[in-house]
């Protein structure tokens, strides 16, 4: 691949790609300036809130909602049926089941009209003029629900006999997916010396956005025009869903405005219930309607995160080489099929779980089942994290039973170097990738031969101690078709438009890195635009770990456009051949001249009003859209040291080094943060969260004294190393972080656990760690 | 309901506003003030997102009636920087990039300054415990915490 910065001149630029930039959108942020979408009001705005079952499962017969519209301020409250005219929320993952039949696809209405399915199905939402009086109303409003018998886990909700959601969904079960060669894989456990087998549980958690969901929507009658605010993960692709899906109209006639974003980790990508109704309720009366969710809200109806059941098993060889992995289990789908639902229990573990692994034979099976919860989707990784914690519980879980060394075992089953690029049993080709040197300068950096004499000095104060190591690889998602615009602006700034959108990574620093190391534009002049659909023509959005591939290269491609045109502008400006024209470092030059141009000079001589001819582009301005490319292949080692207390069960984290390889990295400052707050959402879900659900299918975790999101008190500081080996199939170089730090964090903290507790006999532990579940295994085994 | 008019003191300024008695102070703040810094990230006290001084001592605005702000000094984020010149806990939040999505922001400022004035050489257990009142789902707190203990030693060292 051709180099497409001047190293040289990279080396000397204080903005330029690798330098720990600050974040450009921060003196706003910082001063409680954001703009987040329940900061904004809108002129003769009307207010919804939301009616919803606090029934699990029932048949629902009617919603008496008589005393509710006699309530103030009450401007309307719409059901079911007055939905009916817009389209319903659909799976858009083209899986197939094992037979080759289709996967079942029930449509997901915005308010159900026959039953509902879980506690927070939104069944009416009242708009009145202001939210106490909604709310007041809502309160009111009573629905004739027939209980019926209710369903939360996967595995009970696809054995015989189990209540069904959908009459035409036998067994709840909306695909039954499978990869691999079973044959292979048979053969392969037939002749395996050893086999590993584990039950794990990957627990559902609960997304916990800081920012709970909002939107106001608002319907222009002369244009026809419906346009929302609301947090998303990319306008272009949440704008062409309402389109195509809900409103069933071109996608012209719909804006999706996104400003400021509080978190989301794959929560807020997609379509959800309320937004038809706010649409229809901003037509029908005819004035903005705005709906913030409160955080009960959020617990109840928020998509959430993993929920999976899964038996593992590894075969190996009597060396300890890996012949053979078996996946097989539940995902649990929620009680309505989101777009993405099925895909983080099936292909992201069939895509994962082999990791950074020679594994010659796989198969995948997963039932993905409807039950009686709230609608499960992409969250922080969506499969990466966890098909990696299943593979590096079964290695940890495969040393110790065969008597290997842990490091040792890792080690034997590496994809080496020289062995890439490398085809996976899933159908990948890994690029890029030294997996036991970063294994190595992470062992080295954690001082994993020094653990003993830590561990001594935890075991004088009391403390079990225990390490675990998270050898990790992620797939990230393939990178989009994705817009690079370049507009030079004005007021002398110069606007980069993606499609790409973050909600709290920061694009805008690196992105201005990229095009100010590129185009030599000065960076404190690039403005970044991502949040409106009308601007865009192209965009994948922001998931799966794939910006800084996307947006990366769209804006490099795009400024190689704006060169171009340069030359010829430049050329016609300098009196010289375009061939005769060179650029370099924001200058374009006539070779062997001391005549030049700046880029922002002809910007501005162009604003000024020059006469050109006609065969020379009369604009500098770029709309690119950047084919979409393969995914990369971000990985490392995460090495982790718990203490546990035996006499309450608590597990701390003590110790924690990672070395992670992200390619070429843009911005070292913002990656640093990426891979803290997925690992910290790792170390959650280990050890802390769990969404639970009664037998009749109620919450029980409904509020944040309930449902532990890891405080600042539950974290420790983390050692951040880098092993970087550029990928080849972007620009750039880059791999993505934007996920990685769960998937070194899950099975590091647990496999430091097992560690811990090895003593007592203890083989696995799931997730999480409370020390209630820590204090009872202690407990058993000491009795 | 008759509203109640309230007189009060906002980062500073004499502010008088009308309520319900039902409001919270941090509704008034979003709502008829315009100061939407403080952000509601559960309205249940939990999260610390629409963290305010109140006569100097931390609260959570979602918690408070705006009625009791009556002859008190409140203090938000919109008041923490002098103008263009950003607090040194601002600042050091910029250079190491100790935010993300920044909805938390806010409520973490506020209590980091609150902690600050209480204790000017705290260790990092003490931040730990004192921002445990303050959610944050993106950072991991590894730099909040580093940027509070970097800021603190700042201080002290501009005061000797």
């Amino acid at each position: 691949m051709k180099a497409i910065f001047d190293e040289a001149e990279l080396a000397t630029m204080k903005f330029g790609v690798g330098q720990p930039v600050p974040r450009t959108e921060d003196p706003t942020l910082l001063t409680g300036q954001g703009r987040y979408t329940d900061d904004l009001n809108r002129d003769g705005q009307a207010y919804g809130v939301f009616v919803r079952s606090s029934i699990a499962h029932g048949v629902l017969n009617g919603i008496d909602l008589d005393e509710a519209r006699a309530m103030p301020g009450v401007l309307a409250i719409y059901t079911g049926a007055d939905l009916a005219g817009y389209g319903p929320i659909r799976c858009g993952v083209p899986l197939k089941n094992f037979d080759g039949s289709e996967m079942r696809n029930p449509m997901r209405p915005a308010f159900p009209t026959d039953k509902v399915r879980f506690v927070g199905d939104p069944i009416a939402m009242v708009v009145a003029e202001t939210p106490d009086q909604a709310r007041d109303a809502a309160e009111v409003v009573v629905a004739d629900i027939d209980p019926l018998p209710a369903v939360t886990d996967a595995r009970l909700g696809a054995a015989d006999g189990a209540p069904l959601l959908y009459n035409e969904t036998p067994n709840n079960v909306v695909l039954d997916y499978h990869f691999g060669d079973k044959q292979a894989v048979d053969k392969a456990f037939a002749s395996a010396a050893h086999v590993t087998k584990l039950g794990i549980v990957n627990n559902r958690v609960i997304v916990s956005a800081m920012e709970p969901r909002s939107a106001i929507a608002e319907y222009d009658p002369a244009d026809q025009k419906w346009t929302i605010r609301v947090g998303s993960q990319g306008a272009f692709g949440l704008r062409n869903l309402l389109a195509k899906d809900i409103l069933q109209v071109a996608p012209e006639k719909v804006r999706v405005l996104t400003g400021n974003v509080g978190g989301s980790f794959g929560m807020k990508a997609f379509v959800y219930p309320e937004y038809p109704a706010l649409f229809h309720a901003a037509r029908e009366l005819g004035r903005p309607v705005k709906w913030t969710s409160d955080r009960s809200e959020s617990f109840l109806a928020d998509q959430a995160g993993r929920d999976h059941e899964v038996t593992a098993e590894l075969a190996l060889d009597a060396e300890g080489r890996f012949l053979g992995l078996r996946i097989t289990g539940y995902g649990n789908m929620g009680a309505y099929i989101g777009q993405v639902s099925p895909m983080m229990s099936t292909l992201n573990i069939v895509k994962n779980v082999t990791s950074v692994y020679k594994v010659p034979a796989m198969e995948v099976t997963t039932k993905c089942v409807f039950t009686n919860s709230s609608p499960v989707s992409a969250y922080r990784g969506a499969g990466r994290p966890e098909g990696n914690y299943y593979m590096e519980r079964l290695v940890e879980t495969a040393a110790r039973e065969m008597g290997i060394d842990r490091v040792e075992l890792r080690r034997r089953n590496h994809i080496q170097p020289s062995e890439i690029p490398y085809d996976t049993v899933s159908g990948l080709t890994y690029d890029s990738g030294e997996f036991t040197a970063v294994l190595d300068k992470a062992l080295a950096f954690a001082d994993w031969d020094g653990f003993e004499a830590r561990k001594a000095d935890s075991q004088a104060r009391g403390k079990l101690r225990g390490r675990g190591i998270g050898d990790y690889l992620e797939v990230t998602a393939p990178p989009q078709n994705e817009m690079g615009g370049i507009r030079f602006e004005d007021d002398g700034t110069v606007t980069i438009i993606t499609g790409t959108l973050d909600y709290g990574q920061g694009h805008w620093a690196p992105f201005a890195q990229v095009l100010h190391s590129k185009l030599g534009v000065p960076f404190e002049k690039v403005r970044l635009l991502q949040g409106d659909s009308d601007e865009l023509i192209a965009g994948g959005g922001t998931g799966g770990s794939k910006s800084i591939m996307a947006s990366g290269a769209a804006i490099v491609e795009a400024s190689d456009k704006v060169i171009e045109a340069g030359k010829k502008i430049a050329g016609h400006l300098l009196e010289a051949a375009v061939a005769d024209i060179e650029f370099q470092r924001g200058r374009f030059s006539i070779v062997g001249t001391d005549r030049s141009i700046g880029v922002m000079e002809i910007a501005e001589k162009l604003r000024g009003g020059v006469d050109l001819p006609d065969d020379v582009p009369q604009t500098l301005d770029v709309k690119h859209v950047h084919e979409g490319g393969p995914s990369a292949f971000p990985n490392g080692c995460h090495v982790a040291e718990v203490e546990i207390d035996p006499d309450t069960g608590v597990v701390e984290v003590v110790r924690y080094h990672m070395v992670n390889d992200f390619g070429t990295v843009v911005n070292p400052l913002l990656v640093e943060g990426q891979a803290h707050g997925g690992i910290v959402q790792g170390i959650g879900q280990a050890l802390m969260e769990r969404c639970v659900y009664d037998e009749d299918g109620q919450v029980l975790t409904g509020s944040y004294m309930d449902y532990a999101v890891p405080r600042a008190a539950d974290a420790p500081f983390f050692a951040f190393g880098t092993h970087s080996v550029p990928a080849t199939t972007n620009p750039l170089g880059a791999k993505g972080c934007g996920e990685a730090g769960c998937a070194g964090s899950l099975p590091s903290v647990m496999n430091a656990v097992v560690d811990a507790l090895a003593e007592y006999g203890v083989r696995h532990v799931d997730m999480p760690a409370t020390p209630e579940k820590v204090w009872r295994i202690i407990q058993d085994a000491r009795n | 309901m008759a509203k109640l008019h309230i007189s009060t003191k906002i980062n500073g300024e004499p502010t008088e506003f009308l309520c319900d008695p039902n409001d919270s102070m941090l509704d008034v703040l979003r709502g008829p003030l315009a100061l939407t810094g403080s952000k509601e990230g559960c309205g249940s006290g939990d999260c610390g997102a629409c963290s305010v001084m109140l006569d100097g001592r931390l609260v959570c605005s979602c918690l408070m009636l705006a009625a009791e702000a009556e002859g008190h000094e409140i203090e938000t984020i919109e008041g923490m920087a002098e103008g263009e010149k950003l607090h040194p806990l601002q600042q050091k939040f910029l250079e190491m990039a100790a935010l993300q999505c920044g909805i938390c922001t806010p409520g973490v400022l506020v209590a980091s300054k609150a902690l600050l004035e209480k204790n000017q050489n705290p260790t990092e257990t003490e931040v730990r415990y004192w921002l445990a009142g303050n959610l944050c789902r993106c950072t991991g707190y590894d730099k909040i915490v580093r940027a509070v203990l970097d800021t603190a030693a700042e201080m002290r060292e501009a005061t000797r």
